[in-house]
């Protein structure tokens, strides 16, 4: 039998030489043993009498085992062992069962309360007691969460670099230090030869007066516009000029936005915090999410098309008699394959439901489903067409819904929703530029609308509910001096400028295969969808693309329909502003500062309503985003390059550019290692990443399992769902104390910590209020929960938790030590007893979930329904010009193709035959699961390239064989990492030979080519710690992918949807000679 | 290696001699197949107590074991309607409540819903606490077809739990054995790690603890690696640089017998994301495992070797 090296375990050391075996204070010493024995405690407590009943089986295996004294009890399945959260290995957080050994986390399932891992769900009001023993169901990597909660890797006390930033060298330093020198800067790293002055948050937080952020905000916005001269302002400021990042330029706004918040994943709770210091207390315009590198075309084309409404819609799975995947899939990623793959397969299987699966792979779902497409990578919009074409060539649209010009005609015709499919569009210059005003038309005010029927022009106000008005669908005529279409007549044209048999050569997809799905779609009235996520969007025509797939559901107006397209059940409100909610966080927030200005990355303004464009007109330096937000990739290119300024402090939060960025690797490398582009850089982070290796310190994050959050719901699940995430498992990271606050170190640490250190507002003392202290993270997150516990009316609070239901939550938390569960400090939190025991209620089952069935009516949703117009035309995208072109963008999906940043076409080299593209297998997650041994080792130790073997055969490649993936861009195949090591990462990896993959393409999985995250060696405190080698498996082919030809530094962009092409590049496979 | 001998109370050769009794008549077929299940696990009924897991329950008096199983049953119709892993949850509560031969554990698992997603592995694992090399339910993957008449069959591939089971006789101390309720079971304390078991089995079902860690060469073996497991309903703590069980045995799918005994379903059937597998008692007419095994979809694995596995597959 091999034998285990004892030495080469225990000579290693952890980032932290703390002893998890004991803890930290306070927990040390329970063992199951001393827990039994407090258990005989609890049951036998006199006060309690009354719940004995409930309690005796708390405790029942137990009692059971010594009966018999045969069986070890099933320590798993009894209640105090029991938490329930909330997971984070991808977005769907789904919710957890938590189950521990001896405050070890030893299991982790899906929790029966949920509708989204248990269907039907068990009711709400269910016992813990009585719950312990359902488990319900959960994904591959939320079961290995273990493993990222216990990563050997993690870091746990504050580091700082011991060398040149990338060095690999760290030194670990206590909170204090840490928090004293990133706030007031100075000569941080003399230590190791540095006499460069580096910035605190002092040096940018310089505009701090609430009333003067008020008024520079609101004049800013006017001078930007034009409304107000640059001399005005700057002689209405003549004191606080100083406090601008540019006096010339006062809509830049205070050198305040020159802390830029970067965050891979953050979610609701954490991310109102994030806004909270960033925005309000920090007065920075600058705080992102990495949305763009994900799906947001999808969500940008859905909010367009919705005014704003919604941004996320899915079919609803559980009475689709077909339905179309997109570039997505119900069992793997997508949001997400828990709650969402039984209803398919289920669904097929019981109650004949049909699906396709359009993938240029033959993804899990695609191998299920009756019909699979492989699109080409890039041409979603084609293939879009032709099926639009088709349906309205063989009339097989509603054009009864379709006409609805308002509410009160979709009401008269029992429709949830209606859409502006019959409103007349103006044609100016060729561009169908904004729809027509019934004041033009000389019927109506200018407050409305036209349509026209049987050639009379008729006003239309959308939101009108008692006089139904109609509109024909195809319109071409000219009102006055204006020539118009209406906006199906558009689409149409635009559907009909190529021929079917020409859409399908284009997308590559067979002429018979697209008929007959786009068939099968308008052969079930109502009960058919498509849905979409990040395939077809994540491209240069992203938002098109994604227009064009909801446009699809306007044929069949599906919305709000049992079994059609639903926007999902929704949550009670977190922070307040309904009748019933104890705590309102608009209102609490005295002190706060006013954020003002351009963003970093352009986004949400108009680069016309800028002094930069009444100086230099088209094109801008860089392209503005007025459609978008939480442009992801554009962020550090900006800060770098200084447009439209320089950023000085980046804190970088649960995110990762230099991997997950689909091109440019290699510039943020360059720009995160140069502290002339990123002056101080802070990384908050669990591990040491493959970007947090570059960072001046890397602060220690909490993993979503020791840790607060009340994320969002999941669109799939039409049951009205409110999700907590609550500490479960026992924190790693150091124990701090901040003004006496003993807590875990984590990023709610380092915010009161920075804001205490420089008096922000928003923390501390009276930080909410009078008598409402912000001291440590449950005096935010306590509030949340309380607020969905009471509703989102007066009778719709949770019922408070019995004293039974007290004890076993404290029983269920001794694993942790005051620092973390301290119940007397958290009920100071709140403001009565009842909301303490409302919250217990909740946490007791991990948030709060209505009834099963209640979101279904006889034939439409009954809550949280969409119940508006969609926009077929978007008029707001097509008044909008291109900053680089001063071209105006489309209002329809239209055949663009695929382009830069211009808009001029994409040019490809020859010499590189494959297009690239990538994917997700069920038991990875982008960049956060290697540490997961059991699936990211275990069932599959490295990604390979997936070619067909029609490729393989031209090409010459061999089943196994090592190639180098190189491009256009990256023409070396290589990674140059800046590290202390100087390495260099090749890019390659062996070849998988399929028959599942489109020919011409090649692909590789999303979570493999690690070059830290444990994979390497560091150094810590003078201490080597060897890196895993099996956490560098496989290839990341982002640093292959294109860059804009313009921008250069850059990946290719959606202009509108802002999301970074991960299918633009092509590639040749080398084959690697040993 | 020494090992604890001084557990085991009973052994197991008349489940031995009921193995060798089986027809081998094939499950393939549908004509007659139910009747012939019936009969074949009819027959399994004179089968002594064996150490451990339901058998001892059964033996219990019946207070404790049933006070623990009947008790959490959900307010206030107990059942969540629609829902199948509640129904089969209370399938197997009812089961409990009959003595081990009376019940009669099956597996079914639907490839047209399994979407090859893992799941079932994963669980697997953290629910016995499985180390490097240690795998109960492997899923495997095939393409089927060229471009682009392509498809993929997943087959997860547990312990058949076989009637005729080849690993049991190959086992020289007799540490393996089949209990009356289907459930083919390893004695951790009497195995001696020969591997003729694994070499034995047909579906390469068996694995063996070498008492591996996945943290070894990383800075730190953490805590979920040394957590004690429950297969068997006993405590098996692995402790790095020592040789006591688990490690160094033969190991395998139990149906997570522990679990059973708790009135909870095994791990792989809770977590199924497709809801493809199904569990249940066969001797439950009522089951739904039963009315699965009406379907002509039905197949087995390597039928023709006779080893007739509790584990079926709807094709």
């Amino acid at each position: 039998m091999k034998k285990l090296n004892l030495d080469e375990i225990t000579s290693k050391q952890a980032l932290l030489d703390h002893n998890l075996a004991e803890g930290p204070e306070g927990t040390k010493g329970i063992t199951r043993r001393a827990f039994v024995k407090n258990s005989a405690l609890v049951g036998g407590c006199a006060a309690l009498a009354a719940q004995v009943d409930a309690l005796s089986h708390l405790f029942s295996s137990e009692a059971m085992a010594a009966e018999n004294g045969k069986y070890a009890p099933y320590v798993l399945a009894q209640p105090e062992n029991v938490i329930y959260t909330t997971c984070l290995q991808c977005h769907t957080d789904c919710q957890l069962k938590v189950k521990l050994w001896d405050g070890a986390l030893a299991k982790i399932t899906g929790s029966p309360y949920s509708p989204q891992n248990y269907l039907p769900h068990i009711p709400y009001a269910t016992n813990p007691q009585d719950a312990v023993k359902i488990d319900g169901k959960l994904c591959p990597k939320g079961q290995a969460g273990i493993q990222t909660y216990y990563d050997p890797y993690r870091v746990r006390k504050v580091l700082k670099r011991d060398g040149e930033r990338g060095s690999n060298r760290w030194k670990s330093i206590p909170f204090d230090q840490f928090i004293k020198e990133v706030t007031q800067g100075g000569e941080l790293f003399s230590s190791v030869g540095d006499r460069r002055h580096y910035p605190g948050f002092k040096d940018v937080i310089v505009l701090k007066d609430a009333k003067l952020s008020k008024s520079m905000a609101g004049d800013g916005v006017k001078v930007g516009k034009g409304d107000m001269s640059i001399p005005d302002f700057k002689a209405k400021y003549r004191g606080h000029l100083d406090k601008l990042i540019d006096p010339d330029h006062p809509d830049l706004g205070p050198k305040n936005n020159q802390f830029v918040f970067m965050s891979g994943r953050i979610e609701p709770g954490r991310s109102e915090l994030m806004h909270w210091f960033t925005n309000k207390a920090a007065g920075s315009v600058n705080a992102y999410e990495h949305t763009t590198i994900c799906e947001q075309s999808h969500h940008i084309a859905y909010g367009m098309s919705t005014d704003g409404k919604t941004n996320h819609m899915k079919p609803d799975l559980m009475n689709c008699e077909f339905v179309l995947f997109w570039g997505t899939g119900a069992y793997s990623a997508n949001f997400g394959m828990t709650n969402m793959a039984e209803k398919v397969t289920s669904g097929r299987l019981e109650r004949g439901m049909k699906t396709a699966v359009v993938d240029p792979r033959l993804s899990n779902d695609a191998s299920h489903a009756d019909w699979w497409l492989p699109v080409k990578p890039s041409e979603n919009m084609a293939l879009a067409m032709a099926m639009i074409r088709w349906i309205i060539e063989n009339r097989r649209f509603d054009q009864r819904y379709l006409e609805n010009g308002n509410k009160a005609a979709a009401v008269a015709d029992g429709e949830p929703t209606w859409s502006n499919a019959a409103y007349l569009v103006k044609i100016v210059d060729g561009h169908p530029l904004e729809l027509l005003k019934a004041s033009e038309a000389g019927v109506g005010s200018n407050k409305e609308f036209v349509v026209s029927r049987g050639g009379k022009l008729l006003p239309v106000d959308p939101a009108n509910e008692t006089s139904a008005v109609e509109g024909d669908l195809f319109v071409k005529t000219t009102v006055g001096s204006f020539e118009v279409k209406s906006a199906f007549q558009l689409l149409a044209e635009e559907a009909f400028s190529k021929s079917l048999q020409a859409h399908a050569e284009q997308c590559g997809v067979e002429l018979q295969t697209i008929i007959e799905v786009a068939r099968e779609l308008t052969s079930h009235g109502k009960r058919a969808a498509v849905e979409m996520y990040r395939g077809p969007v994540q491209n240069p025509d992203g938002y098109y693309a994604g227009c064009a797939i909801i446009t699809l559901n306007i044929l069949l107006g599906n919305a709000d329909y049992v079994g059609g397209l639903i926007k999902g059940g929704g949550e009670w409100k977190s922070f307040g502003g309904a009748s019933s909610s104890p705590y309102t966080f608009s209102e609490m927030f005295p002190g706060s500062l006013t954020d003002f200005g351009t963003k970093i990355t352009r986004e949400g303004g108009r680069y016309e309503d800028s002094t930069l464009f009444r100086e230099h007109g088209y094109p801008s330096q860089r392209p503005w985003y007025p459609f978008t937000g939480n442009v992801y990739q554009e962020i550090l290119p900006s800060f770098s390059s200084g447009y439209p300024y320089a950023g000085k402090v980046l804190l970088l939060h649960m995110g990762t550019p230099a991997l997950s960025i689909p091109g440019g690797n290699q510039q943020i490398i360059q720009s995160l290692r140069d502290p002339d582009k990123v002056p101080l850089f802070i990384a908050s982070d669990i591990v040491i990443g493959e970007s947090s290796m570059y960072a001046d310190y890397i602060m220690p994050d909490l993993t979503y399992l020791e840790r607060w959050g009340v994320p969002g719901p999941t669109p799939d699940v039409p049951t009205r769902v409110s999700k907590v995430r609550q500490p479960a498992a026992l924190p790693l990271t150091e124990e701090v104390e901040i003004d006496g606050e003993k807590m875990p170190l984590c990023m709610e640490a380092f915010v009161i910590g920075v804001a205490k250190q420089l008096s922000l507002p928003g923390f501390g003392k009276n930080a909410f209020g009078q008598g409402m202290n912000f001291d440590r993270p449950e005096d935010w997150y306590l509030k949340l929960v309380v607020n969905q516990a009471y509703g989102n009316d007066k009778n719709d609070a949770v019922p408070d938790a019995g004293d039974h239901e007290i004890e076993l939550f404290r029983q269920a938390r001794r694993h942790f030590s005051k620092a973390v569960f301290d119940e007397a400090r958290w009920k100071k939190a709140l403001r009565s007893e009842t909301e303490w025991r409302k919250v217990v209620y909740m946490l007791n089952r991990g948030g709060r979930f209505d009834g099963y069935g209640k979101a279904y009516g006889a034939k439409t949703m009954t809550y949280n329904a969409y119940g508006g117009m969609f926009n077929l035309f978007v008029e707001k995208v097509a008044k909008q010009k291109n900053s680089l072109s001063g071209v105006y963008f489309s209002g329809l999906p239209g055949l663009k193709g695929e382009c830069d940043a211009s808009g001029n076409p994409l040019v490809h080299q020859e010499g590189y035959p494959l297009r690239l593209f990538t994917f997700k297998e069920p038991f990875g997650g982008q960049s956060r699961t290697i540490s997961n041994y059991w699936s990211n080792v275990a069932l599959q130790p490295e990604n390979k390239i997936w070619v067909n073997s029609e490729d393989a055969r031209r090409l010459g490649l061999q089943s196994d064989q090592q190639v180098r993936m190189v491009s256009q861009v990256n023409p070396e195949g290589k990674l140059h990492l800046l590290d202390g090591d100087k390495r260099v990462l090749d890019m390659v990896a062996r070849v998988e030979i399929m028959e599942g993959i489109r020919p011409g393409t090649a692909a590789a999985s999303w979570h493999y080519g690690h070059w830290a995250y444990g994979a390497n060696d560091v150094v810590v405190d003078n201490r080597l710690i060897k890196g895993d080698k099996r956490r560098a498996g496989g290839i990341c082919p982002n640093p292959v992918m294109r860059l804009d030809p313009i921008l250069k530094d850059v990946c290719i962009t959606d202009p509108i949807g802002g999301s970074a092409s991960f299918s633009s590049t092509m590639v040749e496979l080398l084959p690697v000679n040993k | 290696m020494e090992k604890d001998r001084g557990s085991r109370d009973t052994e197991g050769p008349e489940v031995e001699r009921a193995g060798k009794d089986r027809t081998c008549e094939s499950v393939r077929h549908q004509t007659g197949r139910r009747e012939l299940l019936q009969t074949i696990f009819m027959g399994a009924a004179a089968v002594a107590c064996a150490t451990f897991g339901l058998d001892g329950e059964a033996r219990a008096s019946t207070c404790s074991a049933e006070a623990n199983l009947a008790g959490p049953l959900l307010a206030p119709k107990g059942l969540v309607e629609g829902n199948q892993l509640d129904r089969m949850r209370h399938e197997l509560l009812l089961a409990m409540k009959k003595p081990v031969s009376k019940r009669k554990w099956v597996m079914v698992i639907d490839q047209q819903k399994c979407i090859g997603c893992r799941a079932c592995n994963i669980s697997c694992n953290t629910e016995n606490n499985l180390p490097p090399g240690v795998v109960y339910r492997p899923v495997l993957s095939q393409e089927v077809g060229k471009y682009p008449n392509v498809g993929r069959v997943f087959t997860p591939k547990p312990c058949m739990h076989c009637d005729n089971p080849p690993c049991v006789p190959v086992c020289p101390v007799k540490a393996t054995w089949k209990r009356e309720d289907g459930v083919v079971v390893i004695d951790y304390n009497i195995c001696i790690g020969c591997r003729n078991c694994l070499e034995a089995c047909p579906y390469s079902a068996r694995t063996a603890d070498f008492g591996d860690f996945y943290g070894m060469g990383t800075p730190e073996i953490m805590p979920y690696e040394t957590r004690p497991n429950y297969e068997y309903s006993k405590e098996w703590k692995r402790k790095p640089n020592s040789d006591d069980s688990p490690v160094g045995n033969a190991r395998k799918c139990h149906f997570c017998l522990h679990r059973l005994r708790e009135g909870m379903l095994p791990a792989c059937v809770t977590t199924c994301l497709g809801g493809a597998t199904y569990f249940g008692d066969f001797n439950d007419k009522n089951s739904l495992v039963h009315e699965l095994l009406g379907s002509s979809r039905v197949r087995q694995l390597k039928p023709e070797l006779g080893t007739k596995p509790s584990v079926f597959y709807l094709a």
